[in-house]
């Protein structure tokens, strides 16, 4: 609209790094009072252009205007100057310290400067507090409050030293979907005081609900900015993907055979002492996938680290083929038949310092024909990676290549072939398709379903409702640690959303 | 199930460990030095070499105004390294024999008290404590090596050597043990028990203590090892420090540390934890298991080490010998240029030994350089490898730029 | 390494035990602490008891008392309790078995606490120094070595000035530098910190011992050249029973550390810039984005920690023992590591730990008056606290989240 003012200007902004171009010439704008999405896929370019915004990049070519005026950007205190704030994805909080300290760091009141004045500090915190509607107690230690609570100290960070602009990367990621609704209450009520905000997300409901106009970035280039009324989500999907995005993998229906998992009343704690799985039951039979869906934070790495042996069994069991495995150690459940695909395969999948051959026989190094007697033979492992790097399809070198040195997508093939070539009875993918690009993605997919035929019963747990929808036979709902209901693959996102943000058993979403 | 540690807010994932040194940006200890060793061969431990000696050369330089060839110069011939070159000979060529006779015996200890720092460097951790293993070997060795007279005197060595290889596992089993069960750092336990066993071995030997010498009551000094428990000299004089086969156990255990680490399903275990803990606790390894059980080799090592200067050529203590013992210290310096491989342990060991040798009072000519200032000078060239191979970044760029100016294909 | 990870904080508010524990609980275990020092008293002079049994009580209830504060989740201070009732009784034990006399000999308190005073002292300097590096996040195991600097640099600058104030300002000067050296390779290199200190160790012990011997020879320092740093004579003490023998005439450095204790204090924790290290310490990344320049803050904090140790070495060469002597430091820089650690990086906390570790100090220089090699065995004490402080035995203690990570601003 011609008659609002126009707060900020990113003019071509081209940011390269090694081997990639972040931004191509990505030009943005925002109007006062207004909320304007990034929108994008994982690797499109939107936390990079909003860094350069806040002085974390100087960018290779283009340039910014803020109300109108060119201005440099070179480090954070620059942007903060000018009245950028920014909320991180991941917080740039200090746990042990309070609120009130995190709010004031770098602009902390004194007395006589140099002495810390907390009064003034309480004080300020309350003052800004109020006005925004952002309730906060000064004096509660970070690690202590919600991560709902955690978000706003985050705001009020940036609102306390004089941000207009606000940056929000990624905010409900981590947030339930009451926390969201608070969220986006919060964001009306800023933008109606004058603040204007750039929201970013990959999320397309979120994009509808609370954006007055949004800019679709792909690969690094803007595709289009347009206003939100009248935008579809499919429309924004084609914009997003830049094709027709192909929900649904191709497979037969599932032939389910015996239960091979049985899980029983499952209960684990966090390392904090906190209960995350409450007693979940549920049975992976042969020939089937079943999926796990939820929204992240509700329990699905303990359940996965309890199904695995890697964490202690508070109550509960968890039996394969018949056997009690519930209190076996990681071994025992390899031995026992398990197969499992960790989320983070860089971390948790794979030695990368180790070569293809090594970290294939990572789990059966101990035992004949890797070794014997404690004595290891280098040659059989090598002979067993050569094989599977031909039957996988892992490129990037051979048996004596260091891990170190694949692509992502080669890695996760190289975790699979581990897995998968072991002959599980049960495979446990956690977030297999993380971080890969599309051709990967398909591979893994394919990959699933074909050991699904082949009689294993796979257990998908993701992030990604997509992915979920499209290779589970059953889906499973988890929230808060207990299973709250379990759907056919064609139910809607509705029902499925309502189930995952604790709807649909008596929870009213509360104020 | 978030990209990050702990979870959605994402703080700086806190160390486990109590006292606070906690895990390193990225990578583990052995995964960053690993790129180094394959990398780039066996340039790099050569380049710290030459950096090192630079540096202390130029000390030298300024702050003695001497020739810093020279006093190198005097010092190659003082570790009798003169003796390996077919045209010397002579007197000169007696002198350079005993002088080798004195590096290799010297050599001996370095490789294992080197080995313990490596064996420890492949798990992930940073063993300090091999002086303390060093000497608790020796505690043992000493006092069962002048026990025990009358004895089969291949039963009464192999003894005496393998109580104190357990004493030295068990010193260091101690720091492995703390590290494995709660998470203590090895660092801080090892540097602790390297005093305390410095102040066991005072006690012990010191006057009134109940390992000191029988006879000579006033001297804070051990029994002597009986004539049957010497290890046998084949090069040079018994009467005199003649090289003892020490040295042939000690290159043994050069290849006994490869074969492990190489060909061993225990250290496949120790190298997975040593790169990655956590892929090695995911894939169903034992962490803690394998944080002792290295540490505890580790110490074996050292303990060896004890037992074959015992044996070899010490023959008893003195509280003396213990608080100058420096051994188990120059073993750091020795491994980490030698890049923790057991050829670059064993090459590195030679010319620390030399070295050390090269610069005592004995051999270093005290006209062309002061032999105490050349020990001092030691410890410069000792602080200056750890800090060159600490800061890997300084030689891996130069070596980066030298390769670049070359046009050969890497 | 973190191998066990949670995802995510509960969505709802956590229902987790409550951090702030009543303060009740910690005045408990203050009790118990100060219940098991008296339950050792009693038998010790001036009361000498000769008989266990009172004290057996108080200890016991000491140690209740302790139990019962660790049930109830106060695990740093209950372990403290419980410590304390059974080190008490312990020492009242041992005190019974001895005579009187003796004991009148070696135990005479104020002379004990006067003595605590002076080995505490170098300590609490080295401590605190460390402190402000670790809160910053940088490891400083080169405390020894910055100490030793202090040491010889402040005994060379005050013998060819004939002042104390110059020997003392270029003590604390070469520390400085040492310091500003590792700062260099830990923070702008990102070099492993242990490595980095360890060779910073290595590096001061050569170039103090080179110099010295360069300088002086092997004649060693002539004390009466050297103006020692002055006593304060407080007059109104003299008379004063107990507090007069230990207070009235007491170094200067003494009470710069005391002063040190309490402003180091102030600053970390009621001051901006105190925020600010602390925040660089615990999420360097959140402070780089409110704009805090995080390696100027590590390099002053680095800088700084060097400084303070090398004033602990100046006070040790040219306070107390008025003289230098090559490694004299003999690892009290680690010793004030260690009561960082054990003081959970707090100023009062760590003082507490070096004035503990001062006290079995000055308690194993009386010692020879009793028995010979058990005040040997009394001076490896100071270790194995800290070893058992390290194992987390008595409560974990938290380390600044960062603390050891290189920071890499993009």
């Amino acid at each position: 609209m011609p008659d609002s003012q126009t707060v900020l200007e990113m003019r071509h902004i081209t940011k390269r790094f090694p081997g990639i171009v972040a931004n191509d010439d990505v030009s943005i704008d925002l109007r006062e009072g207004e909320v304007h999405a990034l929108l994008g896929e994982n690797g499109a370019g939107k936390s990079t252009l909003m860094n350069v915004l806040y002085g974390l990049y100087r960018p290779d070519e283009g340039e910014i205007l803020i109300k109108g005026t060119d201005v440099e950007l070179g480090s954070p205190r620059a942007a903060i100057d000018r009245g950028v704030g920014m909320v991180h994805q991941h917080f740039m909080l200090i746990p042990v310290m309070t609120v009130a300290e995190n709010i004031v760091l770098a602009v902390e009141p004194t007395h006589r400067k140099v002495m810390l004045d907390e009064r003034a500090a309480e004080r300020g915190v309350r003052e800004i507090s109020e006005r925004f509607g952002l309730v906060v107690d000064p004096h509660a230690k970070i690690e202590d409050i919600t991560v709902g609570q955690q978000q706003r100290v985050e705001i009020l960070k940036a609102l306390y030293r004089g941000a207009d602009i606000l940056v929000l990367d990624e905010p409900t990621a981590v947030l339930t979907p009451q926390e969201a609704q608070e969220l986006f209450a919060i964001i009306r009520s800023l933008t109606a005081q004058g603040k204007s905000v750039i929201f970013i997300t990959h999320k397309l409901n979120e994009v509808l609900e609370i954006a007055d106009r949004i800019t679709v970035l792909r690969r690094g280039k803007m595709v289009e900015t347009l206003e939100a009324k009248g935008a579809t989500e499919a429309g924004l999907a084609r914009l997003m993907v830049g094709r027709d995005v192909l929900l649904q993998v191709d497979k037969k229906a599932a032939q389910p055979g015996e239960r091979l998992l049985v899980v029983e009343g499952l209960e684990a704690f966090d390392d904090r002492g906190i209960a995350k799985v409450r007693g979940v039951s549920f049975d992976v039979r042969a020939g089937e996938i079943v999926g796990i869906a939820g929204i992240d934070g509700n329990g699905q790495t303990e359940l996965i680290d309890a199904l695995c042996g890697l964490r202690a069994v508070a109550g509960g069991s968890v039996r394969l083929e018949g056997r009690d495995l519930t209190h076996a150690s990681a071994l025992e459940h390899y031995h026992a038949g398990l197969g499992h695909i960790p989320e983070d395969r860089q971390r948790r999948g794979l030695v990368l310092e180790f070569t293809i051959a090594e970290n294939i026989a990572l789990h059966d190094y101990r035992s004949p024909p890797d070794s014997r007697l404690g004595w290891l033979f280098p040659r059989r492992l090598v002979e067993r990676a050569s094989r599977l790097v031909k039957e996988f399809d892992v490129r990037g070198g051979g048996p004596q290549t260091r891990s170190g040195g694949l692509s992502g997508g080669n890695q996760q093939k190289l975790v699979l072939a581990r897995e998968i070539d072991r002959n599980p009875r049960v495979l446990i993918a956690a977030q297999p398709t993380r971080g890969l690009d599309v051709g990967a993605i398909e591979f893994v997919h394919r990959r699933l379903v074909e050991e699904r035929d082949e009689g294993r019963g796979i257990l998908l747990v993701s992030l990604e409702l997509e992915e979920v929808r499209s290779l589970a036979d059953r889906i499973l709902v988890l929230y808060e640690g207990e299973i709250v209901g379990e759907l056919d693959p064609s139910a809607s996102e509705e029902q499925l959303g309502i189930l995952m943000t604790g709807g649909g058993r008596g929870h009213e979403a509360a104020a | 199930m978030s990209e990050d540690t702990k979870g959605p807010g994402a703080f700086a994932e806190p160390p486990e460990d109590p006292s606070g040194f906690g895990p390193h940006v990225g990578a583990s200890l052995a995964e960053r030095y690993s790129v180094a060793q394959k990398a780039e061969g066996i340039l790099a431990p050569i380049l710290t070499a030459v950096l090192a000696f630079l540096v202390g050369g130029l000390v030298v330089l300024v702050t003695t105004g001497k020739n810093p060839l020279t006093t190198y110069q005097a010092i190659f011939d003082g570790s009798g390294l003169n003796w390996l070159f077919p045209w010397v000979s002579g007197v000169e060529r007696q002198t350079a024999a005993l002088n080798f006779q004195q590096t290799l015996l010297i050599m001996t200890p370095l490789i294992l008290t080197a080995l313990a720092v490596s064996f420890a460097f492949r798990c992930g951790m940073f063993n300090i404590g091999g002086q303390g293993q060093y000497l608790v070997g020796s505690f043992f060795a000493v006092w069962i090596g002048s026990s025990l007279s009358g004895l089969n005197p291949y039963v009464h060595v192999i003894f005496a050597i393998v109580v104190a290889m357990i004493a030295g596992a068990v010193w260091a089993g101690i720091a492995g043990f703390l590290k494995a069960t709660v998470g203590a750092h090895e660092v801080i336990s090892t540097i602790m028990l390297n005093w305390v066993a410095i102040w066991v071995g005072m006690f012990l030997f010191g006057l009134g203590g109940p390992l000191q010498n029988g006879a000579q009551s006033d001297i804070p000094i051990s029994n002597d090892v009986v004539p049957g428990a010497k290890l046998h000299v084949f090069w040079g004089d018994p009467e005199f420090q003649g090289l003892s086969i020490g040295i042939f156990i000690a290159l043994a255990a050069l290849v006994v540390y490869w074969v492990i680490l190489n060909r061993t399903t225990l250290g496949y275990g120790v190298k997975a934890v040593g790169f990655n803990p956590e892929a090695a606790r995911y894939g169903g390894i034992s962490v803690s298991r394998n944080y002792f059980l290295a540490m505890a080799i580790s110490g074996t090592f050292a303990g060896l080490a004890g037992a074959l200067d015992i044996l070899g050529w010490q023959f008893h203590i003195a509280t003396s010998d213990i608080g100058a013992s420096q051994i188990g210290f120059v073993g750091i310096a020795v491994a980490l240029l030698g890049r923790n491989t057991a050829v670059g342990v064993g090459l590195s060991a030679l010319l620390f030994a030399a070295l050390v040798n090269g610069t005592s009072t004995r051999n270093l000519d005290p006209s062309i350089f002061q032999p105490e200032l050349a020990s001092n000078l030691t410890l410069l060239i000792q602080g200056l490898v750890v800090l060159f191979v600490g800061a890997d970044v300084i030689v891996l760029t130069l070596l980066r730029r030298i390769r670049r100016r070359k046009p050969a294909p890497v | 390494m973190s191998s066990v990870n949670a995802s995510g904080a509960a969505p709802k508010a956590p229902t987790e035990v409550a951090r702030q524990l009543p303060h009740g609980f910690r005045i408990v275990a203050w009790i118990g602490i100060v219940l098991g020092i008296v339950g050792a008293w009693l038998c010790l002079p001036p009361i000498t008891e000769r008989s266990w049994v009172w004290s057996l009580v108080v200890c016991l209830v000491a140690v209740m008392l302790g139990i019962g504060v660790v049930i109830r989740g106060e695990r740093r201070f209950g372990g403290f309790a419980i410590a304390s009732g059974a080190i008490g009784f312990a020492v009242a034990y041992l005190a019974t078995l001895s005579s009187t006399g003796k004991l009148e000999t070696v135990v005479v308190w104020s002379a004990l606490f006067a003595a605590t005073l002076r080995y505490a002292t170098p300590l609490i300097f080295a401590a605190i120094g460390g402190m402000f590096s670790e809160r910053s996040g940088v490891v400083n195991i080169g405390l020894e070595g910055m100490m030793l600097m202090g040491a010889f640099f402040a005994v060379l600058a005050d013998d060819k000035t004939d002042s104390w104030i110059i020997g003392l300002a270029v003590g604390i000067l070469s520390g400085g530098v040492a310091a500003l050296v590792y700062a260099f390779f830990a923070i702008h290199l990102r070099a492993d910190q242990i490595l980095g200190g360890t060779a910073i160790n290595f590096l001061c012990l050569g170039l103090t011992g080179y110099l010295y011997i360069d300088i002086y020879g092997t004649e060693g320092t002539a004390s009466n050249t050297i103006q020692a740093i002055p006593d304060i004579h407080l007059s109104f003490l003299d008379g004063v029973p107990f507090l007069g023998p230990i207070f009235a005439q007491v170094n200067l450095m003494i009470w710069l550390a005391l002063l040190l204790v309490v402003v180091s204090s102030i600053v970390m924790f009621r001051t901006p810039i105190g925020l600010r290290i602390r925040s660089v310490g615990e999420h360097p990344r959140a402070a780089d984005t409110v704009g805090i320049n995080v390696y100027a803050i590590r390099y002053s904090a680095v800088t700084l920690s060097g400084m303070l140790a090398a004033a602990g070495g100046a006070y040790l060469s040219i306070g107390f023992v008025n003289s230098f002597g090559e490694n004299m430091t003999a690892g009290r820089g680690f010793i004030a590591l260690a009561a960082l650690i054990f003081g959970n990086w707090r100023p009062y906390g760590a003082a507490a730990a070096c004035l503990l570790f001062g006290f079995s100090s000055a308690l194993a220089n009386r010692l020879p008056e009793y028995s010979d090699s058990a005040s040997v065995l009394f001076q490896a004490l100071p270790y194995v606290l800290t070893l058992i402080a390290v194992a987390g035995v008595i409560g974990r203690s938290t380390p600044p989240a960062a603390d050891g990570r290189p920071y890499k601003k993009q």
